[in-house]
């Protein structure tokens, strides 16, 4: 409890025991927060991005196919400027590939997106790789 | 026989209306001083189109009790009480969607053959930050004419109590506030890609004392004092360290809201929050010495 006064504020000097609840248990999440971070900047290893990707679903859209997917950077370190080439190699068809480029592939996370053919991929082999990505 | 309604009219109409349109100009001033930046951050306009729907639901809703709450506290009305905190909050709603609307068309950002929910959305989104803006407008730049400069002082000369749980709402309040300012941004994300673990401890350490400095050290008005004879500790525990995780639960709802923590590891996700808690720590210790 504070006293808001002609003098200024002064903080209750016999405070509510729920006010040294919540003080410990604040401490008690602060802690654990350091801790994590500082079991991550001791035992982890700087390994560069490693990718790899999963298609999620196929579409058929307005002049083509929507190919959706996922893809993980199993690395501990973040990409940035991540690109993505799809290929789509059908039996008698020349090989189509479709680009995109992701702002941000965290580390150990995921982000989603989509590439666009205009053959069927349900026929054919879909490559889909990171070909190159910057440091954030 | 007058029931409170009419009460309410006599004080608030009757004797002079022009106090009412002060005061909704000061709101709309306040608006625009808190909320200008964030109308001309790009990422908002953005986030009206691409935030998904039930967050942002979430957020026009949370905002409510919040500005009601903010109201009954900095209302400057001896006898204020909830229903009229209610009002205000409401108008001061009103006066946020009002502005932001008039500023994101002015600014080419709304135009008219946009399509409708991307218009309500970047307008709903502003919207929050701007009613807190305006909140805070009738309470900040208040005081010119002489009645209600000796009603400020009376209301200084009163002794108030806070009850523990509203400071820390209004630590909550703060953080939110600052937090919003910035969270948008892709520098938030992009700063705790570029941090290492040990920029991060060394943030949160620093983010904890900076906002006991801001309240107990620092002796800005409204600065908080200790009673004679409680150790340092005791304010560190009870106060700071609250705000502080206070501040951290904001920025991961804040973060959330704005779909920046999705299928992201954990660790980044307390990165990203350690990042922007550093602005939202010294929101709420600010929050404690102006409100």
């Amino acid at each position: 409890m504070t006293v808001t006064s002609k003098s200024g504020n002064v903080e209750a000097s016999a405070p509510h025991w729920l006010e040294w609840a919540t003080g410990i248990i604040s401490m008690l999440l602060i802690i654990g927060m350091i801790g994590w971070i500082a079991g991550e900047a001791i035992f982890q290893q700087q390994t560069s991005p490693a990718f790899r990707s999963e298609v999620v679903a196929t579409h058929e859209v307005d002049g083509g196919f929507r190919v959706e997917f996922e893809i993980f950077n199993d690395g501990t370190s973040t990409a940035a400027a991540v690109e993505v080439r799809g290929e789509l190699a059908g039996p008698g068809q020349p090989t189509e590939t479709a680009e995109t480029t992701f702002d941000y592939v965290p580390a150990r996370s995921s982000s989603k997106g989509g590439l666009i053919f205009t053959q069927n991929p349900s026929g054919g082999v879909i490559r889909i790789r990171a070909v190159g990505y910057t440091e954030p | 026989m007058q029931t409170r309604d009419d009460q309410d009219k006599t004080k608030f109409y009757k004797p002079d209306s022009r106090r009412f349109l002060v005061g909704l100009a000061r709101g709309a001033a306040g608006s625009l001083i808190f909320g200008l930046p964030m109308l001309m951050t790009m990422e908002l306009w953005f986030l009206g189109f691409y935030i998904e729907r039930y967050r942002l639901l979430l957020l026009l809703l949370v905002n409510i009790p919040l500005l009601v709450v903010l109201a009954h506290r900095i209302g400057f009305e001896e006898t204020f009480t909830w229903r009229q905190a209610f009002r205000d909050a409401v108008i001061a709603y009103g006066i946020a969607i009002a502005m932001s609307a008039a500023v994101l068309t002015l600014l080419g950002v709304v135009k008219a053959g946009m399509p409708p929910t991307d218009i309500l959305g970047k307008i709903a989104v502003q919207a929050v930050p701007a009613s807190i803006g305006a909140l805070l407008g009738r309470s900040q730049l208040g005081g010119q004419n002489d009645e209600e400069a000796a009603e400020e002082d009376k209301k200084k000369n009163r002794d108030m109590t806070t009850s523990y749980g509203r400071e820390l709402f209004m630590m909550g309040i703060g953080a939110l506030f600052l937090s919003l300012n910035v969270a948008p941004t892709e520098e938030i994300i992009l700063i705790s890609f570029k941090m290492t673990p040990w920029h991060a401890l060394v943030t949160v350490s620093l983010s904890i004392l900076i906002m006991h400095a801001f309240v107990y050290a620092v002796s800005f008005r409204g600065a908080h004092q200790l009673s004679q004879g409680t150790p340092q500790w005791h304010a560190i525990v009870r106060f700071t360290l609250p705000g502080y995780v206070v501040a951290i639960l904001i920025s991961l709802y804040v973060l959330w809201t704005f779909g920046r923590l999705d299928d992201t590891a954990f660790t980044h996700i307390l990165m990203s929050a350690i990042v922007l808690g550093f602005p939202g720590a010294i929101g709420a210790a600010a929050a404690r010495l102006i409100l």
